[in-house]
Order: structure tokens, then C-alpha cells, then sequence
């Protein structure tokens, strides 16, 4: 008995000092780096994004969105997304300076009014279309966003993969922490759970379909998010991914929303 | 000059060779109105349709743009209209952005009123003076000159701001005769304006210059009290624009400064609206956003029901997939002689289609007030988007 509770401490102790060993925010950090160098150079990009809302008891409804991103340099990517359908919001369009310390710079065009209005960026954790994304799940992905801390690596569907843990910086953030799954070889990210400020797990996030474009660039054509608290889910569809379009940061201007169509 | 109507209908010769090319967006909206006060002799509901076509067309580095409405409505001839709101010819030039033929833009900040909005005409009968604009027949160029956005616009003919019938709501119960203008071109005096916005970090800043036709009628009892006359004046302003974007606070205003010349001589005035806003997102573990809003108007102008008015509201916004939201303002003067309430809410009932819920309740402590004479025009309105 006496043998037991100490060969089980001896279990417990080399396990604790397993992960002493191994969690290490240099490494997340250095993957971090690592994965958005990667993806450098990608200039600009288009995609055709298919939304589908599906609430708990499977009942699905669709949307139409395109989106174009431009590659920032010294500051975050600067991103548009415009609607299509449903038939009330078509024409509205959102634009986002994405900031890798303060807040993004976000203005949304109401296509009825003309109007460009500048909007609060603080609503990070609110839901975007009512879709279980928020927007800081569909803002361009900082390396300066988060703190990180490399957890342990893991076979995911066959591929080996980091797992890391990802803690937003800005206390606005809904999430306290995430664990995501990115894998080894490539650098793309297969995985994430989201935890809310609770600690309780709140939604999980898969991507699917990786396709390399120019040689050197991973995007996914499927992402599935799924609200555990919920039981709703939101599935996005990408079509038509382009890159290195041509497109120039004028085409980013908040003076850019009034022509988008 | 340019002539309107030729225009257009170039511009929609244009864009019929597009009609195949999925370029081609229509909006059907049907409405029912109540007046639950409405005075004897006039209207106690209304029932109007109104069908909107949106079409654009790219020609190499140029565009072509088409917004046609037409409306029509069971009693109020006022409200009835076909309008290129939109129909122009968008082509770079000279390093500016130019367009040609009607046109429809926005300026401003504040949510309550938008006293620098000088572009367009209201098409105030529409929807009791809200959001319908009337197309600007114009030149315009657009550049970005790194410090913000510059624009310089030349409107070439005047639109008069739409009115109900006397009989119809809302309405001072009075025809509106032709009107007067300050300026001896009348309605074929050319208006000029000029805009340069910018934002640095939290800012959105905007001044503005303007010289032309007042875009609201100064009214005067005509025709022995018979009809309401309405009287267009010369107006040289400039406006200033400012937003400051926070957290969960947004602080606004803009003011415009100028002089109106009319039969009375030339008259300083100063409009101006200041406002904040203050979200809660995500109260009370709910995926809502709260939005509270104080605004304060002042405008001295003989246009204005009354020189200052104090205006709180709520936005509620449920962010759920029928993007439900509700709009709650309440206005009143000073002195709390005249006071309107009024609410909007919208949702989405299908992919192509919306319906809105709006109402209007306007209070007056004498009838000769401008709140006063709109006393039966309390209004609720149910609108329902189609979308094709």
C-alpha cells in the first residue's frame, strides 16, 4: 500500500516535471514566428465565402460574402468584406485596419445611406452576422495578439502537430485562452478550442481542405466552428481563393467602402 | 448644364446591356401606414409600393451605376415619383475619381440629424424626412490626397424637397404652392461644394465648404392662409465634422456656420448637433448590444421647428441571425413645448425578406407650434422588403 502511494507519487511528480520541461512560451512564441514569417509575402488576397448558420436542431441558413486582405507591413493586414446576401444587408461592406497593438480601426458602409461610419472595435467578442465567428476570430491573426506557451506535440487526423496555447493580450478579448493544433511540417493550424473568461470550453474550430497556392501559400477552403455551449455551428466555405491580385492599399482607404460592388 | 433626364436615360440605355450579367439587384417594398390621430378629413391609413433597381456595369477602369425608384401610393400624390436616385458615369481622371449624372452621398456624424448633409434634396414625403434623398444632377471628382479623402462637387440643377399632401401625413394641412428662390436662376442656379475627410487614430475629422440653394424651404403662410409657401435661400456655409471612436464610447459633432440670404437680408446662422453614444456589449450574458444615445441640436435658422433640442434613445441590437434591432429616440425643446418619440425595429423574416416596424408621435403644447400642426400626423408604419 505504502508502495503504491509512493510508486504514485513518483508517477505524479515525473509527470509534473515532464511538463515543466516541455510547456515553453519560447517555443510557442518561436512557432508563432515561425508560422506568420511562412506566410509572408502573400501580397494580397481574394476568396468567396459561402456562411452557413446551422442552429442546434440541424435548420441551416446561408450567406454570401467576399472577402480581400492586404498584406500589412509594418502594421496588421488590412481586410474588406462585403456582403451579398441575404437580401437586406447586400451591398454593406466592413473594413478593418488591423492593429498589432491597439485596437483594429473598423469602418462598416450602409449601402441604403451612403454612409460610412467608423465602429468601435471593442465588441471583439461579439458575434459577426450572428454566426458563432466573433470578430476577433475573423480579424487577422497577430503574432503581437497573443502570449503563447507551447504545450506538447500530438498526432491530429495523422499529422503531427504542435499543440500550443494561445492567451489574447487585450482584456477585451472573449476568450481567456486557446489551444490550437498546428502542424509540424507546414505550419498550418488544423485545430483550435476556444476557452471563454470562465475557463469553461466554448467553441472548437477545425480547418479543412488546405490547398497551397503560388507555391508557398496554405488556405483553407472549409472552416468549421462549433459553440459547445450552444450546440450551433457555422460553417464557412471558401471559393475562389486568389492571390497576389494587384489590388494596392488605395483599394483599402475607408473612401474605398463606397465602391466595393 | 446637365439635362437630368437625357441623362438617365443614356445611363439606362448603358446599363439594359448589363440586365443579363447578374449585375442587376431589385427591391420591392410594400407599406401600410396608420394614423391613429388623424384630423377629420384626412387620411386614416395609407398603402404605398415601391420598387428599386440597382444596377451597375464596368467598362474597362469605368463604372456605370443605376439606382431608378418608383413609388406609388393609394391617396398621396406627394409620395408618388419615378427618381434616378442614382445614375451616373464613374471614370478616372487626372489622378481623381469623376463622376457624372445624379448622385447621392452622405456627410456627417451624428445619429439624430445631419445638419452638414448638404448633397442631395430629402425626399421628405417619403419617409417623413428620414433617409430618401433625391438624386444631385452633378459633376463630382474624388482623390485621395494622403492627408484624406478630397472632394469637389458641382451640382448643376436644384431639386425641391418633396411634401405630402394636405391631406395626407405628415402635413400642416396646407397645399404646398411653387416655389420662390433667392437666387434669380431659380432651380437652374448652380450649387458648389467641397469636402476633405480624414481620420488619425481615434479621430474621423471632416470640414466642408458650400455655396448654393438652401436644401430646406423657409414656409410662410400664402394665399390668405390658404397654402404654405415655400422659399428656397441663397446659403454660403461651412461644415465641421468630428467622431471620436472609443472603447464602448463614440463622441460626436458637426455644425455648420454660415449666412442665408433671403427677402430678409443676409443672416448669420449656426446649426449644430453634439452626441455621444455608449455600448454595452454583450450585457447581462446575452449576445446584445445596448447602445445609449444623448445628442443635443441647436439650429437657429427660421427653417428649424425650434432652436435647440435635446434627444436620448436606446439601440437595441439582438445580433441574432434575423439581425433583429430596435431604435428608440425621444427629442424635445427646451422648454418641452414640442416633443416627438419614435421607434424603429427591423428584422429579417427569409433570405429575401425583411419587414420594418416603425412610428412616430409628435406632442405640442400649441397648435401654431411646427409640432403643433403635426399633431394628427402620429404615424405607425409597417414596411415589408423583398428582395429579387
Amino acid at each position: 500500500m505504502k508502495l503504491a502511494a509512493a510508486s504514485m507519487f513518483v508517477a505524479v511528480a515525473s509527470a509534473c516535471l515532464a511538463t515543466a520541461a516541455f510547456a515553453s512560451p519560447e517555443k510557442g512564441l518561436e512557432i508563432a514566428i515561425e508560422a506568420d514569417s511562412r506566410d509572408k509575402g502573400f501580397g494580397d488576397s481574394t476568396a468567396q465565402i459561402t456562411m452557413i448558420l446551422m442552429d442546434k436542431y440541424g435548420q441551416s441558413t446561408e450567406r454570401a460574402i467576399r472577402n480581400r486582405t492586404f498584406e500589412g507591413d509594418n502594421e496588421g493586414d488590412k481586410s474588406l468584406v462585403i456582403f451579398d446576401s441575404p437580401g437586406d444587408v447586400r451591398g454593406t461592406a466592413f473594413l478593418s485596419h488591423t492593429k498589432k497593438a491597439d485596437s483594429d480601426d473598423q469602418w462598416l458602409y450602409l449601402p441604403a445611406l451612403k454612409r460610412v461610419k467608423r465602429i468601435a472595435s471593442s465588441n471583439k467578442a461579439g458575434p459577426f452576422m450572428g454566426s458563432e465567428f466573433s470578430y476577433e476570430d475573423i480579424a487577422s491573426q497577430e503574432v503581437e495578439k497573443y502570449t503563447y506557451n507551447y504545450l506538447r506535440d500530438e498526432k491530429l487526423n495523422g499529422l503531427d502537430c504542435f499543440v500550443i496555447e494561445y492567451d489574447p493580450v487585450d482584456p477585451k478579448s472573449g476568450y481567456k485562452r486557446q489551444i490550437v493544433w498546428m502542424d509540424t511540417t507546414e505550419y498550418r493550424v488544423h485545430k483550435i478550442d476556444f476557452y471563454d473568461r470562465k475557463d469553461a470550453l466554448l467553441k472548437t474550430l477545425n480547418y479543412e481542405n488546405y490547398n497551397q497556392y503560388l507555391g508557398k501559400f496554405w488556405r483553407s477552403n472549409r472552416l468549421v466552428m462549433i459553440n459547445h455551449q450552444t450546440g450551433k455551428k457555422t460553417e464557412l466555405v471558401f471559393a475562389d481563393w486568389k492571390l497576389q491580385t494587384g489590388m494596392t492599399e488605395r483599394d483599402f482607404e475607408k473612401s474605398a467602402l463606397k465602391r466595393t460592388r | 448644364m446637365i439635362t437630368s433626364a437625357s441623362l438617365s436615360f443614356a445611363i439606362a440605355l448603358l446599363l439594359a446591356q448589363s440586365a443579363f450579367a447578374g449585375e442587376v439587384q431589385g427591391t420591392l417594398s410594400s407599406r401600410l401606414d396608420f394614423y391613429p390621430d388623424h384630423a377629420d378629413g384626412t387620411a386614416s391609413e395609407g398603402r404605398s409600393a415601391e420598387v428599386k433597381i440597382d444596377v451597375f456595369h464596368d467598362l474597362d477602369e469605368s463604372r456605370v451605376v443605376g439606382e431608378f425608384i418608383a413609388r406609388g401610393d393609394e391617396k398621396d400624390s406627394g409620395r408618388r415619383i419615378t427618381e434616378a436616385r442614382q445614375a451616373y458615369f464613374r471614370t478616372p481622371l487626372a489622378g481623381f475619381d469623376v463622376f457624372v449624372g445624379n448622385r447621392q452621398e452622405f456627410w456627417g456624424k451624428a445619429e439624430s440629424k445631419n445638419v452638414v448633409d448638404v448633397i442631395n434634396q430629402s425626399d421628405a414625403a417619403a419617409n417623413e424626412g428620414k433617409s430618401d434623398k433625391l438624386g444631385a444632377p452633378s459633376i463630382s471628382a474624388e482623390r485621395y490626397l494622403g492627408i484624406g479623402d478630397l472632394q469637389l462637387w458641382y451640382i448643376s440643377s436644384f431639386r425641391e424637397k418633396t411634401f405630402n399632401d394636405s391631406e395626407a401625413h405628415p402635413s400642416s394641412g396646407l397645399p404646398v404652392s411653387s416655389a420662390q428662390y433667392a437666387r434669380k436662376e431659380g432651380k437652374d442656379a448652380d450649387d458648389f461644394a467641397a469636402r476633405l475627410s480624414s481620420f488619425v487614430g481615434d479621430w474621423d475629422l471632416a470640414g466642408s465648404v458650400f455655396y448654393g440653394t438652401a436644401r430646406d424651404p423657409i414656409l410662410s403662410v400664402a394665399s390668405g392662409g390658404r397654402a404654405l409657401n415655400p422659399y428656397y435661400a441663397l446659403q454660403k456655409s461651412i461644415g465641421l465634422e468630428a467622431q471620436y471612436t472609443g472603447d464602448v464610447t463614440l463622441l460626436k459633432w458637426e455644425s455648420l456656420h454660415g449666412t442665408q440670404s433671403s427677402l430678409l437680408g443676409a443672416h448669420d446662422f449656426a446649426a449644430a448637433v453634439a452626441g455621444i453614444e455608449y455600448t454595452f456589449y454583450g450585457p447581462f450574458e446575452t449576445m446584445w448590444d445596448i447602445g445609449l444615445i444623448v445628442e443635443i441640436q441647436h439650429d437657429d435658422r427660421p427653417q428649424a421647428a425650434a432652436n435647440q433640442f435635446g434627444v436620448a434613445g436606446v439601440r437595441l441590437v439582438f445580433n441574432d441571425i434575423a439581425d433583429s434591432n430596435i431604435l428608440f429616440l425621444a427629442s424635445a425643446d427646451r422648454k418641452a413645448d414640442q416633443s416627438v418619440v419614435s421607434l424603429e425595429a427591423s428584422r429579417r423574416i427569409s433570405d429575401v425578406t425583411s419587414v420594418k416596424l416603425t412610428s412616430q408621435f409628435y406632442n405640442a403644447r400649441t397648435t401654431t407650434s411646427t409640432f403643433g400642426q403635426l399633431s394628427d400626423d402620429d404615424a405607425v408604419t409597417l414596411t415589408l422588403n423583398m428582395f429579387f
